[in-house]
């Protein structure tokens, strides 16, 4: 009986032992990631509300002053205004064109559709804004179209109208036809069904390529930076460089309280897709 | 222009299997339900064309025929470039900075993404198939903000953390005045690069690894497998296509990526000086235009390899 | 209100099927008309050419006295509902109703307030702010009807737009449909493969096959005198018995049974000619004592139809079905005779055309 009892014991300690190990190294791996991960965020959380923002993370003097000497920045504030024409502009510009150029490739079969559709994706994908941006510059200067935003947006919505409309054809491919067909039985003409029917079915789609298009371009740093000079127009991912002391030291309390600023759209539509549509589905949304 | 390219047909692939399977339905033999007819639908597509291939597609031609001339941002050869050949894809070639940034490129792809980001971002999605919802939310939010927060933004943070006086980590880990940047510039971007994407790699592997049958999970425990053992002969067959993808995909984005250059911009003495970052000063930078877009070129070649190898997998997990 | 007349009417599919081939027939005007036949046999398809959905590739339809083979679908004067109904889902029942006078561009308020009598017609009242999803089946299918009675077309096109629906509410629906049909008098043509239906509801029945017209005429006709082999197996809701035959003293040989000529044959059969000899079961009648005329079996299979039971009835190497009332239904075993009275029974030649009128 003792015997019996000793190799139930001898048998249940190494189990007991992994057990106990696995645990260790599961928790010691999850602190590791955390720290990783958090703690260059920190800096973001804490230096804005600094009294003497420095580059250590510690615990804040609490003060809003450095809103608001962001406030009184000349540029600052207006950069970010930037930031929402060029989101919007070139979102408004990929939405239009291409809700309608998927819904004609998704109804009518053109010779040649599907490759069409790939050669553009892959188009899109080899002559990214790094290996184009020389032809992209002197494109631009040719065509008057350096320093202005709009020139920003036709650059930003051509690279990413590809993948917008390949997304949306998709979508578009989902709605059940006979919709259009009733709409069309009763005398609806092609646009009037694409807005009536098309648009409002496939507002899922939209809305994803809507939030897509404003992350892409809202953190987008090298077009705005070759295609602007003139600061006035430059928005907030190419202005925050230039925020110095007169010491020709960067500006801690103001590049820190602008950082917070500018992350927080972004931010809040990232979470506000995931809580509406689960994050799998979004997955691929920035790059 | 982004990085985006085939990432679409990634959140494609995430999507599909979360949409419901609307009903299929009947429609006129083309399809063409809303009766648009070929004309108008050529006149729906043309402006979105249109927009690509002036700005899109142009752009790309035209390097192909800046590269072969002395074109110049400023000077003489600004007015009056010079048919010159092949001149500028043979001195890049032979050109030791080139070749040395070509070789740094490879470094930065393979440590940041095949290593880094993969490796990480399977590692973290397996271990969160182990942890409470409450952990695993914790972990993949901070991993996620990684990725979502501004490459302007994120930068700025790292050079709070790296900085040489009052930096973070000096301070954690007592290094006194360690210019991290200045020293070791190709860790730095490397590190950096693997905490930015790391998010993507995770989301696609959580979800493939969600859709390993937790039947078979169980029957290989059942029958005594350990961990590793687990991950060899279970995990790994159900997951190879999207290690394929997620490889590819990462490989293509961590090439073209412009962000080292708000870190380090490529120094110090080119000695981070990665593709996209040696285009950027050759050509804006230096003014040698025709030689920058020889080299751009060579980078769009090497997108295009990648980018076909993709398309092959992609074909062939169709069929 | 229109008739609507089809002409050598052919609809080929990229690919080579002809879903439609070469189809004349005429609807009349304000006719409740069915159209009938297997899956595949291309009813869809001629409603979605009649509708304009499908281009012709060749042929002519008229609908009234236009010509509208070449126009557009929301010029032809046509509404249609389909399977799934396709109810905007978007949009509200009232919406979804008026949704026809939209694009006539009526002003909303005159729109809202005609959707509101359709849908008081439709009894629907109360629910006219609720979105599709939220109805159920039978409600949907009244605002897709609703949606077809507001653009006031000349034609309307269903297409099996009961086959959704359980079958208590089908036979609801059927009724309410034929009531609706005769009160606003409008031309209708009525996809179904369910026989049943087409019976039940229309005003005369087309039967088709493979794209080709097997037989036009009313419920009654389909069902007495079917023009073919198919059509009597296809009409009526116990299969037609349909034995092999041999003619024979003026008389037909079935099974070894010498039974007296059709009405219909007489006069159109050659002696030792082989025939298809053909009867409903509900047209036949079972006697317990010998009778002349008659087929002589046991009983071996007995279903019960509710009121009426059918019968199957070995004779010689084949199968006899009749159909008796529930008061007559007779032992299993029971040796019984079945009479067979001539203006009941039909002739099919070889090819499966019925003989005679
Ligand atoms: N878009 C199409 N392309 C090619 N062939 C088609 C197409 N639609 C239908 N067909 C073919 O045309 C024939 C007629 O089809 P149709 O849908 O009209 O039949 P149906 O009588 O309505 O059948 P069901 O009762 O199943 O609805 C079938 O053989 C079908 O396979
Ligand atoms: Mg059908």
């Amino acid at each position: 009986m003792n015997s019996m009892q000793a190799t139930a014991d001898s048998s249940a300690r190494p189990a007991l032992m992994r057990h106990f190990l696995g645990l260790m190294g599961k928790t010691l791996f999850i602190a590791l990631v955390l720290a990783f991960f958090v703690i260059p965020v920190l800096w973001l959380v804490f230096a804005p509300f600094d009294a003497h923002p420095s580059l250590t993370i510690k615990a804040p003097q609490f003060t809003f002053h450095n809103f608001e000497v962001l406030f009184q920045t000349p540029g600052a504030i207006a950069s970010l205004g930037n930031s929402i024409i060029l989101a919007l502009g070139t979102m408004i510009l990929v939405l239009v064109l291409g809700a309608l150029a998927s819904y004609a490739l998704s109804r009518v079969k053109i010779p040649g559709r599907d490759i069409l559709l790939y050669t553009l994706l892959l188009l899109s994908s080899i002559i990214t804004g790094t290996a184009a941006m020389v032809p992209t510059f002197l494109l631009m200067v040719k065509l008057g179209l350096i320093d202005s935003q709009l020139g920003v947006i036709l650059i930003l919505g051509s690279g990413i109208m590809p993948t917008v409309i390949f997304i949306l054809k998709d979508f578009m491919d989902s709605i059940p036809k006979s919709y259009e067909e009733s709409a069309r039985i009763y005398g609806a003409k092609p646009l009037r069904i694409l807005w009536d029917v098309g648009v409002p079915l496939a507002r899922p789609g939209l809305a994803t390529i809507a939030v897509w298009a404003v992350v892409q371009v809202w953190g987008n740093f090298l077009v705005p930076y070759i295609l602007l000079q003139t600061p006035s127009r430059t928005p907030a991912a190419v202005v925050i460089y230039t925020f110095y002391t007169e010491g020709g030291q960067p500006n801690l309390a103001l590049i820190s309280a602008f950082s917070l600023l500018f992350s927080i759209p972004v931010i809040a539509m990232y979470f506000f897709v995931n809580t509406r549509y689960g994050f799998r589905f979004y997955g691929g949304i920035k790059s | 222009m982004s990085e985006i390219d085939a990432d679409a047909a990634a959140s494609q692939k995430l999507r599909k299997s979360e949409r419901v399977k609307r009903k299929g339905n009947r429609t006129s033999e083309d399809g063409d339900s809303a009766g648009l007819g070929k004309g108008r639908a050529a006149a729906f597509v043309a402006p979105a064309m249109l927009l690509i291939a002036i700005f899109l597609v142009f752009p790309a031609l035209w390097t192909l025929y800046l590269g072969l001339t002395n074109y110049r941002l400023t000077g003489f050869a600004a007015t009056h470039p010079r048919f010159v050949g092949i001149d500028n894809y043979v001195n890049a070639l032979t050109d030791s900075r080139f070749l040395n940034s070509l070789g740094l490129t490879l470094l930065f792809v393979l440590g940041s993404a095949v290593i880094g980001q993969s490796v990480l971002g399977f590692a973290i999605a397996w271990m969160m198939t182990r942890v409470r919802k409450g952990v695993k939310s914790v972990v993949e939010f901070f991993v996620l903000l990684a990725w979502i927060v501004p490459s302007s933004v994120s930068t700025f943070l790292w050079l709070a953390l790296l900085d040489r006086n009052n930096g973070t980590l000096n301070t954690l880990f007592g290094t006194g005045t360690t210019a991290w940047l200045l020293q070791f510039p190709m860790q730095s971007i490397i590190v950096f690069n693997t905490w930015v994407g790391t998010a993507f790699s995770m989301l696609l592997f959580s979800s493939a690894l969600g859709a390993v049958p937790p039947t078979q999970l169980e029957s290989s425990k059942i029958a005594g497998a350990g961990a590793w053992a687990q991950l060899r002969d279970v995990i790994f067959p159900h997951i190879r296509s999207h290690v394929l993808t997620n490889t590819i995909l990462i490989t293509l984005w961590t090439f073209n990526t412009f962000t080292p250059y708000l870190l380090t911009a490529g120094g110090p003495d080119h000695r981070s000086e990665i593709l996209p970052v040696y285009i950027y000063r050759l050509a804006l930078s230096e003014g040698s235009l025709g030689q920058g877009s020889a080299v751009s070129l060579i980078m769009i070649l090497i997108n295009l390899v990648i980018a076909l190898v993709y398309l092959r997998i992609l074909r062939e997990k169709k069929s | 209100m229109a008739s609507i007349v089809t002409t050598s009417l052919v609809k080929e599919y990229p690919g080579g099927v002809r879903g439609v081939n070469g189809l004349s027939l005429t609807v009349n005007d304000g006719e409740f008309f069915a159209l009938l036949g297997p899956s595949g046999c291309g009813k869809t398809t001629l409603l979605r050419t009649i509708a304009g959905l499908e281009k012709t590739t060749s042929g002519r339809i008229n609908i009234g006295d236009r010509d509208v083979t070449d126009l557009e679908p929301g010029k032809r004067k046509i509404a249609m509902v389909f399977q799934d109904y396709a109810l905007f889902p978007h949009m509200s029942v009232a919406d979804n109703i008026s949704y026809p006078l939209k694009i006539q561009k009526m002003r909303k308020t005159d729109r809202l307030e005609e959707a509101e009598k359709v849908g008081d017609g439709l009894s629907l009242q109360g629910l006219m702010e609720r979105r599709p999803g939220q109805l159920s089946g039978g409600q949907q299918q009244r605002v897709a009807l609703g949606r077809a009675i507001a653009s006031r077309p000349e034609v309307f096109l269903f297409d099996e737009p009961l086959s959704n629906l359980d079958a208590r509410l089908r036979l609801e629906a059927r009724t309410f449909l034929k009531k609706l049909q005769i009160d606003l008098g409008i031309t209708t043509v009525f996809v179904t493969h369910d026989q049943a239906e087409a019976l039940a509801l229309a005003d005369r029945i087309a039967i088709m096959k493979a794209g080709t017209l097997q037989q036009l005429g009313s419920p009654r006709e389909v069902f007495q005198r079917p023009a073919n082999i198919f059509v009597a197996s296809f009409v009526g809701s116990t299969p037609m018995n349909l034995l092999p035959a041999t003619v024979q003293d003026g008389r037909v040989l079935v099974s070894g049974t010498s039974l007296p000529l059709p009405a219909s044959a007489e006069g159109l059969v050659a002696e030792g000619q082989s025939v298809t000899w053909g009867a409903r079961p509900e047209y036949l009648h079972m006697s317990t004592t010998e009778t002349a005329d008659a087929f002589l079996g046991g009983v071996t299979i007995s279903e019960n139809l509710g009121a009426s039971v059918l019968l199957s009835i070995s004779v010689g190497e084949s199968n006899v079905r009749v159909v008796v009332g529930e008061d007559q239904e007779p032992s299993m075993g029971t040796s019984v005779w079945v009479k067979v009275e001539p203006r009941r029974s039909l002739l099919f030649d070889s090819d499966g055309d019925r003989i005679g009128k």
